[in-house]
């Protein structure tokens, strides 16, 4: 036998701490790409929201009138991918979409006698996450072995963290948008801990095998367990949001929901309302964008108040469930026959994971606003509910919203501007923010340059466009093009004149009563003024010559 | 692998009847456990109980070899079951021994001691022998891992 055989035994007793220990890994099947979800960063929080919407309002009905005889409780384990350089344990690469099986090496292959060590940027991370989620840290923890026989695990084990978690005990304030009933809550995080992933298994409909890519195996994870606070799809969906929205503000991860850098897993029960304990909890996966968490969710209640109904709640059972986006519904993936047993026990290649305090206040010191101060901040700025979680939604959008005004530009106007032209610009040409050709700088000259009456608020959209696709500076396009608006009313009284006495038809066609043909002069005067003539005077000086008396 | 498939065996096994154990880890190879040991008590007497222990050796239970061997997912035949049994029933026994030793006085702690700064640099290195890990996979198709068809995990 082996000299090795013997090397470690560390025994351990654990409490059971609640079935959320015992979770499974959520890559059980392959089909993370079949999201609906956009691309454009800036939209993504809308547009899913909206879908989450759209498709079933009579069904919000049926959910509604659900809710008034049973609670759904609900609660999220979150895995965000982390993206360091490399993986947790060892210096291969951590590249996402990497020739099949280059990123191994010894270590993360499970090779006899190869040893982990800790990536520094994993603690770091695990830090700055755990202290955005307003979590205690641990000053030590430490990392154990959970075991389960899987082809994408090489080592038979996962390296995860157990009893002890980086950080524990924090929770997460966010903003329902007012589409879904609006209102602040804040949802407890019951823990963070540091694992690692395992290989991707990409299951062929057709042969009788699967095939293992291990380029993911080792690359480092940190998991995110929610108490059971949520009690709807939408409050699940918004936590999930809020959960890649503080990732990204981090820049801890990208988020992506179809690389699988941000997973759910969604454990849901239902219960009698006024009954203290808690339904028989199941667990959902496979969801891939946030419109499924809500739908699956809404779904789940239906199907277990359904069950209740109809004096069938003995057929709940204790299951992990499949979301199909294709029929909307969820459908038993396992039964679980009790506890798994992982039979954790503490990891003995690697010591215990040690943090400072001056190490904690230096990571502290270096954090981010983060989404939710800056809603506050926002808020508090006097911009709107539906303004702040737009411009709140995307850090780099936040970034550019807050140059604007820092150039002097007015807080609303620069919404306005981003949220609408702007936002529609870029969701168009599929481009981020950072992309543009429009500098913060510039469309606060454009701002200014409408209000103080340079030019009109239509050939202010004429240069946004032009300065979108094309960049360059807002002075020199007014100058070049000569757009400089026309204030003078006795210019603007010239060209008034001249368009009347050319229209004696419509002149006298108003004058009879058809009051609206005075949209059609101030049309023409315009275009003859290639749209530069002040709006303002120029309806009043037509006002005055079409109702003056001869 | 029959390294791992034992250390999980002996993990799995004591789980159960170690309710309120302390955290007590020993370096050891088979051939040479008692000098192990000897090597090791001095580190054993520094590695603390976190919770005081009531539990002395006449609890452990003689283990499950078959129970054991199905979550490891190993198959023996009644011969190694009967060897394996001697041998784990050996390391609890040790562990019998290791509930003895007084560490009321002595602080917890998580882990054992290790040198610290074992951290690692975020810097990414190519292992160069990857060729042969990827010519030592059994079966090995189009840059993949070929294995029998998965449902689920279980
Ligand atoms: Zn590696």
């Amino acid at each position: 036998m082996s000299t090795t055989l013997f090397r470690t035994i560390q025994l351990n007793q654990f409490t059971l701490l609640g079935t959320t220990l015992f979770r499974r890994r959520s890559n059980v099947v392959s089909v993370r790409c079949c999201g609906s979800q956009t691309t454009t960063t800036t939209h993504e929080a809308k547009q899913s929201s909206q879908s989450r919407v759209a498709p079933k309002n009579h069904k919000s009905n049926k959910l509604d009138e659900i809710l008034k005889d049973y609670e759904a409780v609900i609660g999220i384990e979150t895995h965000v991918q982390l993206s360091t350089s490399t993986k947790a344990f060892c210096s291969c690469s951590n590249n996402y979409g990497s020739y099949p099986n280059t990123s191994i090496c010894p270590v993360c292959m499970g090779l006899p006698g190869a040893l982990p060590v800790l990536n520094s940027k994993v603690v770091e991370f695990g830090v700055r996450l755990g202290l955005a989620l307003n979590c205690d840290l641990s000053l030590k923890s430490k990392f154990d072995r959970k075991q389960y026989f899987y082809p994408d695990l090489p080592k038979g084990y996962q390296i995860s963290q157990f009893d002890i978690p980086i950080a524990s005990g924090g929770y997460v304030d966010l903003d329902i948008p007012l589409e879904f009933g609006g209102g602040h809550r804040r949802f407890g995080i019951t823990r963070v801990h540091m694992e690692e992933d395992a290989g991707k298994s990409i299951h062929s409909d057709t042969g009788d095998y699967s095939q293992v890519d291990l380029n993911r195996a080792g690359v480092p994870l940190l998991e995110i367990v929610s108490e059971p606070d949520m009690r709807s799809g939408v409050e699940a969906a918004e936590y999930a949001c809020e959960m890649q929205r503080i990732a990204r503000y981090l820049g801890v991860s990208n988020g992506n929901m179809q690389e699988g850098s941000l997973r759910c897993d969604v454990n849901i029960s239902i219960r009698p309302i006024g009954q203290a304990e808690f339904g028989t909890k199941v667990e959902i996966k496979n969801l891939n964008a946030f419109s499924a968490i809500s739908r699956a969710i809404d779904y789940e209640i239906s199907r277990q108040a359904l069950l209740y109904n109809q004096g069938k709640a003995d057929q709940i059972v204790t299951e992990t469930r499949l979301w199909e986006e294709g029929a909307q519904k969820t459908v038993t993936m396992r039964k679980k026959e009790g506890l798994a047993d992982y039979r954790y026990f503490p990891e003995p290649d690697l010591p215990e994971v040690i943090l400072t305090q001056e190490y904690v206040d230096s990571i502290r010191a270096s954090l981010p606003e983060l989404p939710e101060a800056k809603r506050r901040r926002y808020e508090a700025m006097g911009l709107s509910m539906q303004d702040v979680l737009f411009l709140a939604n995307d850090v780099t959008v936040a970034e550019y919203f807050e140059a604007v005004i820092g150039k002097g530009a007015e807080v609303k106007l620069a919404a306005n501007w981003i949220m609408g032209d702007i936002a529609a610009y870029l969701k168009n040409e599929k481009l981020s923010i950072n992309d543009m050709k429009l500098t913060p700088q510039e469309l606060a000259e454009l701002i200014a340059a409408i209000k103080d009456g340079t030019i009109s608020g239509k050939i202010g959209k004429e240069i946004l466009f032009e300065l979108l696709a094309k960049g360059g500076t807002v002075k020199g396009m007014i100058k070049e093009k000569d757009l400089v608006q026309i204030t003078d009313p006795a210019e603007i009284e010239k060209m008034v004149i001249k368009v009347v006495s050319e229209n004696p038809k419509q002149l006298e066609q108003y004058r009879s009563g058809k009051t609206k043909l005075q949209g059609y002069f101030a049309g023409q005067i315009m275009k003859m003024s290639k749209g530069k003539a002040n709006p303002g005077l120029l309806n009043k000086i037509l006002l005055e010559k079409l109702n003056a008396k001869e | 692998m029959a390294t791992r498939a034992l250390l999980a065996v002996i993990s799995a096994s004591p789980s159960r009847c170690f309710i309120s154990s302390s955290r007590i880890k020993i370096q050891s190879s088979v051939s040479s456990l008692s000098l192990n040991f000897q090597q090791h008590s001095r580190k054993i007497h520094r590695i603390a109980r976190s919770y005081s222990s009531d539990t002395d050796s006449s609890l452990l239970q003689p283990p499950d070899v078959s129970r054991l061997a199905e979550t490891a997912r190993i198959s023996l035949t009644p011969a190694e079951i009967e060897e394996c049994e001697t041998k784990i029933r050996r390391v609890i026994d040790w562990f019998g021994q290791l509930q003895q030793v007084d560490v009321n006085s002595v602080e917890p702690a998580i882990r054992a001691e290790m040198d610290g700064g074992n951290l690692r640099e975020d810097s990414p290195e190519t292992f160069e022998n990857r060729d042969s890990i990827r010519a030592s996979i059994p079966s090995f198709e189009e840059a993949y891992l070929k294995v029998p068809k998965i449902l689920n995990k279980e």
